[in-house]
Parts: structure tokens; sequence; C-alpha cells
């Protein structure tokens, strides 16, 4: 009954612009890519989904805030799921790295 | 036609100079003597007026105001030590607690922040953390300025920054700000925004160029701002201690 929009507690980051842009500063950069690695895999698991495809990733509204106008480019997104690969919650399916199975369990957890 | 002094007359000038030293020490020891009576009679009213008052103190912000306001027109500062006998009162308790209360606010908001955090913010968060116990809800912002700026005797590290008439950014993190930087700080918050750019504070500080960016540029490297490189014109800079969500966000 309701949209997958309004079922996602989004994080106080999500409307914050320069969220959306990969922050030059170590630290600050580092704190970020964690608070994407985590929205990345909530929002997965709330909406039910596990392939990430980098080439529609502005399609959804993950990657995507229209209310403050700001996407988050395709080179930080694969950052992201570099990242969530290192912790075993991703997985590249082709060797180009476009398309992704996401987990919100790592496979030790299953 | 002038004589010049005397030997007899010498003598007897020295001899006068040492009398009217004497009868100085001898005064100064009086005064002293008196003066310790008087501290002994306030000591013993101070404490008097603490036992009838002590809860009044702790409880009460307007009270704690009036304390500390007379105080300092008297010029002492019942803060400076917890052996002075204002201590009594349980006002330099009062403040010592409140001081470990903030360090522990601004090291819990300090990963999304970067050590900035608005006095505003940082009233609510120890207010809830205290309790809702009336007393606990009725601190000031006054009592936590107070507190705050004794923290700054612990080296750099803490300092409170004025931006605006009435509004302070309490900041716990080494890296000090100079002119420039706390010039920002203020432009940003006086616009009432959690962004500022380069032609921003160019146009209302009258900055050159490379000052403005200068500044903006050690405020990313201090971790805190972030930079929006999505910003049609020009890049914005965005302090997550003034944005709204980040200030309500409760983790």
């Amino acid at each position: 009954q309701s949209s997958k929009m309004t079922e996602i507690d989004w994080p106080w980051q999500y409307s914050f612009p320069p969220f959306f842009t990969l922050q030059p500063h170590a630290e600050t950069r580092a704190k970020q890519i964690a608070a994407w690695k985590s929205l990345v895999l909530d929002y997965f698991r709330t909406t039910k989904q596990a392939i990430l495809d980098i080439r529609e990733i502005h399609s959804t509204p993950l990657f995507n805030n229209v209310s403050i106008d700001r996407k988050l480019p395709s080179e930080v997104v694969s950052v992201i799921v570099e990242e969530l690969a290192k912790s075993g919650n991703a997985t590249p399916l082709d060797k180009a790295k476009l398309r992704w199975v996401v987990s919100w369990h790592t496979l030790d957890e299953w | 036609m002038r004589r010049k002094p005397g030997v007899g007359a010498i003598h007897k000038q020295k001899y006068e100079q040492e009398r009217y030293r004497d009868k100085g020490t001898e005064l100064q020891e009086n005064q002293f003597e008196q003066m310790t009576k008087q501290l002994e009679t306030f000591r013993i009213n101070l404490e008097e007026f603490a036992s009838k008052h002590k809860n009044e103190i702790k409880k009460n912000a307007q009270f704690r105001r009036q304390f500390t306001e007379m105080c300092a027109s008297i010029g002492v500062d019942p803060l400076a030590s917890g052996k002075g006998f204002w201590s009594v009162l349980g006002i330099g308790d009062f403040y010592y607690e409140l001081a470990v209360q903030i360090v522990e606010v601004c090291l819990a908001t300090n990963y999304k922040n970067g050590g900035l955090i608005s006095l505003d913010e940082l009233r609510d968060r120890l207010v809830r953390a205290r309790g809702r116990r009336q007393e606990h809800q009725e601190i000031t912002n006054e009592d936590l300025l107070a507190s705050a700026k004794k923290l700054k005797i612990l080296g750099n590290g803490f300092s409170v920054v004025p931006i605006s008439k009435g509004k302070y950014l309490v900041q716990s993190i080494p890296g000090e700000l100079s002119m420039d930087h706390t010039a920002v700080l203020q432009q940003t918050s006086n616009a009432g925004n959690a962004f500022i750019s380069k032609s921003l504070l160019q146009k209302e500080l009258k900055w050159e160029g490379e000052r403005a960016q200068k500044a903006l540029d050690h405020m990313v490297k201090e971790g805190l701002a972030w930079i929006d490189n999505q910003n049609e014109e020009e890049p914005l800079y965005w302090f997550p201690s003034l944005f709204t969500a980040c200030i309500a966000s409760k983790t």
C-alpha cells in the first residue's frame, strides 16, 4: 500500500547535499563512505532487492535525491560497492563490474 | 645664607624615616589582621547563606546567574577552584559536572559534526541526557557558556566561538580557528544557511578570492565543512553543525 520511498528511514545525510560529492578530506570521506554503505544495505533490505546495476543507478531514489537535485556520480557508486565487497556484502556478476549482487547478510552470517 | 645640613640633622632624618617605616608596617599588619577577620566573618556568613540556599543554586538558573553576576562585579571567580570557599555553595561542583557532560556530548557528536556544535544543540542533547527532573531541564545557555569557558584551562581543544547575536558554537578539536575562519562561520550563520561559497564571502566580507578560498579549504581540512560540487555556479561548503537535519538527528 505504501511506496518504496516511504518505507525507508532516510538518514540525515541523505538530505545533506555534499553527501553526493566524494569528499576530498580523508576523515570526512571515511565517514561519508561508511554512511553510504549502511544506507545502501538498509535500502536493499527494505525494498527486498538484490541486484545493483551501475548503469541504472539514477533510476532509483537511493542514488538520486530529486528533492535536493543531487545524484551520486557512478564512479562514487563504484567506490561504495567495492567497499561493500570488502566486507562481503557485494559480489560482482560481470568482469566489467557493472552488475552486482548486494546481500545485507554476509556469506559468513548465512 | 643657607647652611648645609649637619651630621645631627642627617641622623635625625634617618631616625624619622625608620620610625615612619615602622609605623607603616604596623599599619599594614593592622590592616592585614582586619582583613583576616573580615574574611573569617565573610566565610561564616557565606556558610550560613549556603546552608539556606544551596539547593536554590542547584535548581534555579536565574538565582545562579544573579549570584555569578554579583561575583563578577566584585572581581571573584566562584569557579576558579574547588577549594575556594565559594565551593561550600556547590557552585563549583555544579559547573564541573556540567563541564564533564559537555565533553561527553561533544565527543558523542564529533563523528558527524567534526567537533563543532551549536550551543543550542549541545544544550538539547545535554538536557535530554540528564533526565526529566525539573532542575535538569533548567540548565541555561549561560550555565553552559560559563562551564565551557572553564574547559579552556585544559589546554587548547575547547573554545567558544560567538557566531551571531546570542548564538555560539562550541569547538572541541585542537585546531585553532583564526579570525578568518570564525568570520566564515559567522557569515554562514548570519545568512541563516548551513552553507557558504567563495563568492558569497567575497561579496559579504569584501575579501580577495584567494583569502576566501584559503579559509574554506581550511574548514574542509579540519573536517568541519563538506564540499558540494553539484551546485551550478560554484562549489558550496556545508557545515553539518549548522545543518538542521543533522542537528535534529538522534544518531
